[in-house]
């Protein structure tokens, strides 16, 4: 498997306050990982750096090979990497259907394609709402728009800050089902997740991130094994 | 009868722009109403203009008159020392404009300077180049300087009346509706509304925030920089009190008030408070100085109790409920259609 993401030895953090600390990772084509830890770790600093919001102060982030370490947002986005931020961060004005739009718009290719219909597909749901303002939508259907959203723009590789986050747990499982399905179309995903059950389950291997370091490493299996896990994620 | 909605559309503004055309002549021997109805339309232009970098992009920007008074300065400086024609200094003022806003914009946007920070670095803009053109010596300084009269050359763009002035800024203000819809419907109009709603989020999506919030900043600048030169020739003088931070902070409420984003919202906005503002202050001055200033902010602070969306949306329910009248189609009634 070829390699899509490589981390290596990332610090970033916002202003003068260190969030990560020498952060080395990777992803293969294909893959899901993901990033668990608990609150304040560090999880959507990574993410945010990836994505250009926040730029490393040393370190490399190689995306198929080529360094995109301090690239503006817009640039990482052509580049092939969607991120789906924490809440969703919708256009709240907007309408369901021009959010997906908005999401489209950072791969031309996508609209031609008719990705919209792919979405509407998955998501049955923001068919149904596709003229209603994103702000009118549940919890469960904000998710979905937002994952939409990233989708919209076909990228290679889609990041995902905390789906479940706020949603009731059925909701959660509806989400899950739709990002198995993805990955059964061969998307390489990572996710960052506190809610660890479903994150063991869904990925190939995992990362933990505690005080913006990477403390462990391995399959959902091995993790969902291992004493620290259990002791203090599972609480068993 | 039924008419169909594009039809009624564009009855409605004929109409409106049939008014337009026809208040000058009738109370064209009243100099001052003349003056009031000018005064409308060019905060309605502004508040038109600022729409694009307020109400779209979000930018709480209040430098309108910053680049007002370049334009003013430019146009009337080439006019006193070498007797340029303004429709000239008009294009030249709106470069100069435009140029400062490049000058101003980049490195905030680079910076990314937002919401109040922006706010306070755009209205300090006023105020620097209000003292700088006070130091400026050979263009500004402390006195006016007048530009030539004429009793009624187009070349110059002096006139005795203020009727060409109020006709040269209704043209204007055609311009910069038709801009701003243009913009609206556009990709770049598009991005600027999602970067007003979160600019972290359109970012993410592939949305090169610094380019987009530029552009709308330099067409906002052009087309207030342009105004500047008629606004120069109609005062028939140049001042650095042109600069003025208040009156920027008016084009910003007006664009706030009339409905952040909505094409037509901020010229309603002048119409109704501009006019009322003046109305007030022409009956009430008299008596006690001041007291329309009271009136008129609790006339604001009730809109922004009431109507923070802004008062297009009162005319945009009015207009909703004609539209499904005359062309007996209930489905225009629904919040979801889309307005003019």
């Amino acid at each position: 498997m070829s390699e899509i993401l490589r981390v290596e030895g990332l610090h970033a953090g916002y202003g003068k306050v260190p969030v990560l600390r020498d952060v080395s990772f990777h992803v293969n084509e294909g893959e899901v990982v993901a990033i668990l830890g608990p609150n304040g770790a560090g999880k959507t600093t990574l993410l945010k750096t990836i994505s250009g919001l926040i730029h490393p102060t040393a370190g490399k982030i190689l995306f198929d090979g080529q360094e995109i370490g301090g690239w503006p947002p817009h640039r990482v986005t052509k580049a092939g990497i969607a991120h789906v931020p924490e809440g969703g961060r919708l256009f709240p004005n907007m309408s369901v259907r021009e959010n997906l739009l908005m999401g489209a718009y950072g791969n031309r290719e996508s609209l031609r394609t008719g990705v919209l219909e792919e979405v509407y597909e998955m998501f049955p749901v923001l068919r149904e709402r596709h003229r209603q303002m994103a702000r009118t939508l549940s919890g469960g259907e904000k998710q979905m728009l937002a994952i939409g959203r990233g989708l919209a723009s076909r990228p290679r590789f889609l990041m995902l800050d905390e789906p479940s986050l706020g949603l009731a747990p059925k909701l959660v499982d509806g989400i899950y089902e739709r990002l198995q399905a993805l990955r059964g179309h061969g998307l390489t995903v990572l996710l960052v997740e506190q809610n660890i059950h479903y994150a063991l389950e869904l990925a190939d291997r995992c990362y933990v991130l505690e005080n913006g370091r990477i403390v462990l490493e391995g399959t959902g299996e091995e993790l969902a094994r291992s004493e620290h896990i259990k002791k203090h994620y599972l609480g068993l | 009868m039924k008419i169909k909605a594009t039809t009624f559309n564009r009855v409605l503004l004929g109409v409106v722009l049939a008014i337009a055309l026809v208040i000058p002549l009738l109370i064209r021997t009243n100099q001052y109403n003349l003056v009031l109805v000018t005064t409308v339309l060019l905060y309605g232009v502004l508040a038109t203009a600022w729409n694009i970098i307020g109400g779209m992009a979000g930018q709480l920007d209040l430098a309108a008159f910053a680049y007002l008074g370049l334009g003013a300065f430019t146009s009337g400086t080439l006019l006193i020392r070498w007797n340029v024609s303004p429709w000239i200094g008009m294009i030249l003022g709106g470069l100069v404009a435009t140029g400062f806003a490049v000058l101003v914009g980049f490195p905030l946007f680079r910076f990314k300077v937002r919401e109040v920070w922006y706010a306070l670095t755009s209205s300090a803009l006023v105020e620097v180049l209000k003292v700088a053109f006070v130091m400026w010596e050979d263009v500004g300084g402390p006195v006016e300087r007048y530009l030539p009269y004429y009793s009624f050359s187009l070349y110059h763009m002096r006139f005795g009346t203020y009727i060409p002035y109020y006709y040269i800024m209704l043209a204007i203000l055609v311009i910069a509706l038709l801009v701003n819809y243009r913009i609206g419907r556009s990709k770049l109009g598009f991005y600027l509304r999602a970067l007003g709603e979160d600019e972290d989020a359109a970012e993410i999506l592939g949305v090169d925030a610094r380019a987009c919030k530029l552009k709308a900043l330099m067409i906002y600048a052009f087309i207030v920089g342009a105004t500047g030169a008629v606004y120069a020739c109609m005062y028939g003088f140049i001042h650095p009190s042109f600069f003025s931070g208040a009156r920027s902070t008016e084009v910003a409420i007006l664009g706030i008030v009339g409905g952040m984003g909505i094409t037509y919202g901020p010229l309603l906005a002048a119409v109704i408070l501009v006019s009322a503002r003046e109305f007030l202050r022409a009956s009430l001055g008299g008596q006690m100085e001041s007291l329309y200033l009271v009136i008129y902010s609790v006339v604001l602070i009730l809109i922004a109790l009431f109507r923070p969306q802004g008062i297009a949306v009162f005319f945009q329910d009015a207009y909703r409920k004609l539209l499904s009248r005359v062309t007996g189609d209930e489905h225009v009634l629904k919040a979801n259609t889309p307005g003019i």
